[in-house]
């Protein structure tokens, strides 16, 4: 860690494994729910559950980008935050707001939009955290001589997003428009600008880890952020298929949205290459399995599961059913649940000067929670395939194939519980990396105290913390 | 080989292009979402159901559009499935219609807001969705040639309120028991007797006591008891 500003990621990341683990909590009560056992139903309903299980990771995965980006910034920029203690302010702003949302959930206080579920007045409180954050870094970014591609890109991402929760907030009376904006915000998000995030924490990662030249990482990082907005902004299209707007988004949605996995293709080739040709021994081994995990799951979640049921004629039969759960759930986990954690296992070292990567848990972290959500994506196939069989194609009634896949949940259970176990072995790393020491070299105000960061090689970073 | 400036051109180029492309195409569907909304139908009514549908988050378990949660049915053509009668019990008492089922929170809605939900539903089922949602295309899993159900005597009321509990002829509900072949079972009488109230009849059914009037289940009653034949051997 060169700058003592960089320290308020450690609250970012913090809250991230807090919210990481109570949204697989949640997770639970909707499998036994699907499973036949709604014990909780009185206190938990399922909608209950679900908002609260989809704004968590909604909320812990800002937080990690928040984190991610609190962490490169002063590093790509080579000074300090130009806010230090706004960025702690603005943390537990985001934090009581969104726990605020979370019990409000929980007394029928919402809205009841999928993914924006936040009710309204928060709505503007997310609103004038997100700009405090955005103005922080912006201002960071815009006094630092270093203008890099990867914090450009970083930036104008976190920007991006923060425009395009606003469209969601459009009041309306015909549900048509309502979800029209709706996948403005939740579409352009996680196959947009979000893209825009993670290719830049990724190119970040891989500079840092591979040690490859940082022109030829971020040349790369334009060809596939282009390729992602290419596909992505009018793959919009495959949420207008069904919901009465005209007919030509089915042709429109459909080319484009089919293009969308060569977006994420390219970024796990690109990975892999520049790991390949990188050839430095990094000694922290397990936040470059991370970084590389991403790519790959990513590809297999968002790319390939997401290409299994986008053409309008197979949509027609999935869109409403737990095929959308397996897509949603190795998507998610593949391109922005390990984009966070991949970033706090690399930065996580450099912030306490531990070692916790050389632990055992490090690498069970990975590949046990790896496994188990590829046997829950595994058995969300199955149900979703089966329920699609029975009730969309054959016409038999929805609670009849609903008791017909309840075996099928049993089997995601065991497969979250191995997820689990995965996840609390990164929380344990967590808890045992401890608090943020201070840099070595103290820095004053804002100025940089090293030399640009794009001469000095991370292994040297890792062997002065 | 390709350069640095080159590779931004193409990301700044590509984005700027899609995006003028997007705009146009999402100006265009604001032109057509009136009419294929029907929204001149949006009444006062169909507005205040949708904010009973969001203020508690109907979404979270059922899909309207294909949108929302897995958990309960898809809601987008429930007017024309189930019928305002059934869908006002419902609301009144979702525990009742489906008995030792999956369950469905009370939200103890007033019967305006039941009307409002109704109206909503209603209007939802009529907009173009580009035919969303199909039909099913392996066909009914048994319309049995056996079964002589003739569609015109079929009384409405009985595809939107006793299917969704029970089957007949394969295509149904399975809550309760199947009714091919109930007239062999029951007399007319007996039928009568049940459909005005179960729980007088048997008082540990757990049927409802569903809101029939006379003329209602006269028709039902007729119906029930032309359905002669044998359940069909699976």
């Amino acid at each position: 860690m060169k700058f003592q500003s960089q320290k308020v990621a450690w609250g970012f990341f913090a809250t991230c494994m807090l919210l990481l683990s109570l949204q697989v909590i949640y997770g639970f009560i909707m499998a036994f729910a699907h499973a036949g056992y709604d014990g909780l139903h009185q206190w938990i309903p399922f909608n209950t559950a679900r908002a609260t299980h989809t704004n968590l990771l909604v909320m812990w995965l800002l937080a990690g980008f928040m984190g991610a980006a609190y962490w490169i910034i002063p590093d790509e920029c080579d000074r300090e935050l130009a806010w230090p203690k706004l960025a702690w302010v603005q943390l537990i702003a985001f934090v009581v707001t969104g726990v605020t949302a979370v019990i409000g959930f929980h007394f029928n206080w919402w809205e009841g939009r999928k993914f924006l579920e936040i009710p309204r007045p928060l709505d503007f409180l997310v609103v004038i955290d997100v700009l405090l954050f955005i103005a922080n870094i912006g201002w960071t970014v815009w006094k630092s001589p270093k203008k890099s591609t990867t914090s450009m890109v970083l930036f104008f991402g976190l920007l991006a997003a923060a425009l395009l929760y606003l469209p969601g907030m459009i009041p309306t009376d015909n549900q048509t428009v309502d979800s029209y904006w709706r996948w403005w915000v939740v579409h352009l998000w996680v196959e947009g600008v979000w893209e825009l995030i993670m290719g830049a924490i990724l190119s970040y990662l891989l500079i840092k880890l591979t040690g490859v030249d940082r022109e030829i990482i971020e040349k790369w990082l334009y060809v596939i952020v282009g390729f992602t907005f290419l596909s992505g902004i009018l793959g919009t299209g495959h949420h207008y298929y069904y919901i009465g707007t005209p007919k030509y988004w089915l042709m429109v949605g459909g080319v484009f949205s089919a293009l969308e996995p060569l977006a994420f293709l390219g970024m796990a080739i690109y990975a892999f290459q520049m790991a390949k040709k990188g050839g430095r021994a990094h000694p922290n081994k397990v936040a470059l399995l991370w970084t590389l995990g991403c790519a790959f799951m990513s590809f297999v979640g968002a790319g390939f599961l997401g290409f299994a049921h986008t053409l309008p004629s197979v949509n027609m039969y999935t869109h409403g059913t737990l095929v959308t759960a397996m897509h949603g759930h190795m998507a998610f986990w593949g391109a922005y649940a390990m984009l966070v954690l991949a970033i706090i296992a690399y930065a996580m070292p450099l912030m306490t000067g531990r070692k916790v990567y050389e632990k055992a848990t490090a690498g069970f972290a990975f590949w046990t929670s790896n496994v188990g959500m590829t046997a829950m994506t595994l058995a969300f196939a199955v149900a979703g395939v089966t329920q699609v069989v029975l009730e969309r194609r054959a016409g038999m009634d929805f609670l009849t194939v609903q008791k017909e896949i309840e075996v099928h949940f049993w089997g995601l259970i065991l497969a979250a519980c191995l997820f689990t176990l995965g996840i609390t072995a990164f929380v344990f790393d967590f808890i045992r990396y401890g608090l943020p020491k201070a840099p070595l070299q103290p820095s004053s105000g804002g100025e940089p105290v090293e030399p640009p960061a794009a001469v000095l090689p991370s292994a040297v970073a890792v062997a002065r913390s | 080989m390709l350069s640095k400036s080159a590779a931004k051109a193409f990301f700044l180029g590509g984005t700027a292009l899609t995006s003028a492309v997007f705009l146009s195409l999402t100006w265009d569907t604001f032109q057509q979402i009136p009419a294929r909304t029907n929204a001149a139908a949006l009444t006062d009514s169909v507005k205040r159901g949708k904010h009973v549908w969001e203020d508690n988050n109907c979404m979270g378990c059922h899909t309207l559009f294909g949108e929302g949660a897995y958990y309960a049915p898809e809601l987008t053509k429930v007017y024309e499935r189930r019928g305002p009668v059934f869908m006002r019990a419902l609301l009144k008492d979702p525990a009742a219609m489906y008995p030792g089922q999956r369950q469905m929170t009370n939200y103890h809605f007033t019967d305006e807001q039941i009307t409002d939900l109704i109206a909503f539903f209603e209007w939802s089922g009529k907009v173009d969705l580009n035919g969303f949602p199909a039909k099913p295309t392996l066909g009914a899993p048994a319309q049995h040639e056996a079964t002589p159900v003739s569609v015109a005597e079929r009384p409405l009321v009985f595809s939107q309120l006793c299917l969704t509990c029970h089957a007949l002829g394969g295509v149904g509900g399975t809550v309760g028991p199947k009714l091919d072949g109930v007239g062999t079972r029951l007399d007319a009488a007996y039928l009568e007797r049940w459909l005005n109230d179960p729980l007088s009849v048997k008082p540990d059914s757990k049927m409802p006591k569903l809101p029939l009037d006379a003329t209602q289940v006269t028709e039902l009653v007729t119906f029930l008891s032309a359905q002669k034949t044998q359940e069909v051997a699976q």
